[in-house]
């Protein structure tokens, strides 16, 4: 059996992306909002991390349904999913959260960069002047209904799958846990990159923040891939054979012991607890180290995705 | 300011829950099987595993009739075997298509309802129109039965033969060209059919009825002595 053609195949590669990005996108923005709220406060807007996820969040988000478009078999037809609802449906309920998600992303950045949108309007636009002080008047509260839009994203790529009852290794309800958390750590690991790269500390209050939480992150991560496979080895019957093809042997077992667990899980596990006890981290061991943990969680959605529809229940 | 803000986010939650719960509740798989719903027609099909020879009349009858591309189909007898020793071995036929389903997982994850079950007749269709291609219902199905047809790049099924034999008051193209007569299909609700007197003089079994799909294509069990675990 090849690892990327067989029989029953349905969702290819552009969905594992999609699903990807779209975590992407929630995991930098609840992570720019946790530092805002627990570390910089009014100085967030300073601060090259936060910018990072502030860049990283609406173009992710944008790529990702981009690329779902583009994979429908009639992409200019896409407006129909908007227009159209069906309330058992996850992936239109879907499409209802990523809307609300971006309004609510945009509203946020909005206020957080205030001062320098009003800086650069001058006194010009007033409308959209007198806009924005009405937006920032709200931040509370978008912040709260971003951060459950964002868990809820997060959540949805899973549950995405997990609503597909023919594949007994999708149908499984760890799975939207597996891929909010994998998620949330892939945007940690984003706005990192990001935030090194425009120039941030990599040795500064956000990076030992963020660190902070991917240590439990990666250790939860694990005990859930844990809990995934050992709940559908136990299950017995069609369960048990999907989860043995997917890690027992071939490709796919290669990607999930070296790709997810190796590089994904281990190495940054290790890192960072060596970073914590090193005196200070340097820019290549926080880039390294988020770099690895993004190649981990975009194998693991290509290896849900394909290992999911190998096996029929 | 901080108590306020975490009612809100209270709130939120609740709701969001509270919405997702519903969401799930109206979801047929959950209903229970209701007979004596309004509309009086209900189709189903038996396909007599034992009559069936495996000479694939009927995918070719359904390409013909409903202009089914080359390469996709509607229709499958799938062949098992040989089993048994020469000279008495003998193969396996079942058929694989559309089994219209009462709780279609199908129609259940259709984000635009381009999947649905037609009221009057039982028949899960494509409305193709509103479909767009996600192929969500594809990966959903759990008996593979679903394909996208590569002229209207549309999802595609067998519909019963919904909108060519049936509008002109025949039996489905696969009934009728089936040599054997290893294909019977007609109304659930009527007693006197003889879908129903099949039914009730002879066992059947439906594939994959432990996910709760409550399909309607029956299938007659081959009987050939081979004992199989």
């Amino acid at each position: 059996m090849s690892a990327f053609h067989f029989e029953g195949l349905v969702w290819h590669w552009p969905i594992a992306i999609y699903l990807f990005l779209a975590g992407l996108s929630a995991g930098a923005v609840f992570f720019a909002i946790m530092l805002k709220h627990v570390k910089l406060a009014g100085e967030a807007y300073h601060s090259p991390f936060v910018q990072a996820a502030a860049i990283i969040a609406p173009l992710a988000v944008f790529g990702g349904l981009g690329i779902l478009v583009i994979d429908l078999t009639k992409p200019l037809d896409f407006w129909k999913i908007l227009v159209f609802y069906n309330i058992t449906s996850v992936m239109s309920m879907g499409v209802l959260v990523l809307m609300a998600y971006q309004v609510a992303l945009f509203a946020w950045i909005a206020c957080i960069f205030n001062k320098g949108i009003l800086q650069l309007l001058g006194d010009k636009w007033m409308w959209l002047q007198r806009g924005l002080r009405w937006l920032v008047a709200k931040e509370a509260a978008i912040t709260g209904i971003l951060v459950i839009l964002s868990i809820s994203l997060g959540a949805y790529t899973g549950f995405l799958l997990s609503a597909l009852i023919g594949f007994p290794l999708l149908n499984n309800p760890v799975l939207p846990l597996l891929f909010l958390i994998s998620g949330l750590s892939s945007g940690a690991a984003a706005t990192l990159l990001g935030g090194v790269l425009l120039r941030g500390n990599p040795n500064g209050v956000e990076v030992r923040f963020i660190h902070g939480i991917e240590i439990p992150l990666i250790l939860v991560e694990m005990g859930l891939l844990f809990t995934f496979f050992v709940g559908l080895i136990l299950s017995g019957g069609q369960s048990q054979v999907a989860a043995l093809n997917a890690i027992g042997y071939g490709f796919w077992g290669w990607v999930f012991w070296g790709g997810v667990i190796g590089i994904g899980l281990t190495l940054p596990l290790a890192f960072n607890l060596w970073m914590k006890v090193s005196a200070d981290r340097k820019f290549t061991y926080v880039a390294v180290t988020a770099s690895f943990s993004l190649i981990g969680v975009f194998l693991l959605r290509n290896f849900i995705l394909y290992t999911g529809q190998m096996t029929i229940a | 300011m901080l108590h306020s803000k975490r009612q809100f986010l209270k709130g939120c939650g609740a709701l969001l829950a509270g919405a997702s719960v519903y969401g799930i509740t109206q979801s047929p798989l959950a209903e229970h099987s209701d007979t004596s719903s309004e509309a009086d027609i209900k189709y189903a099909m038996v396909h007599d595993e034992n009559a069936c020879i495996g000479c694939n009349a009927c995918v070719e009858a359904c390409r013909e009739v409903n202009q089914v591309p080359e390469g996709v189909t509607r229709v499958k007898i799938e062949r098992r075997g040989p089993f048994g020793e020469y000279p008495n071995q003998s193969y396996r036929f079942s058929r694989v298509s559309c089994q219209h389903c009462e709780a279609a997982p199908c129609v259940r994850v259709c984000p635009t309802g381009a999947a649905y079950i037609d009221k009057d007749t039982g028949i899960v269709a494509v409305h193709e129109e509103r479909c767009v291609g996600c192929q969500y219902c594809i990966a959903a199905c759990p008996y593979q039965v679903r394909f996208i047809n590569p002229e209207t790049r549309t999802a595609d099924k067998c519909d019963f033969c919904q909108q060519t034999q049936l509008k002109q008051g025949l039996q489905p193209a696969c009934v009728l060209a089936c040599p054997t007569k290893a294909l019977t299909f007609g109304n659930l609700k009527d007693a006197d059919s003889a879908l129903v007197h099949l039914l009730k003089s002879k066992p059947t079994y439906r594939a994959k009825v432990d996910l709760g799909t409550r399909p309607k294509l029956f299938h007659i069990q081959t009987i050939d002595g081979e004992i199989m675990l």
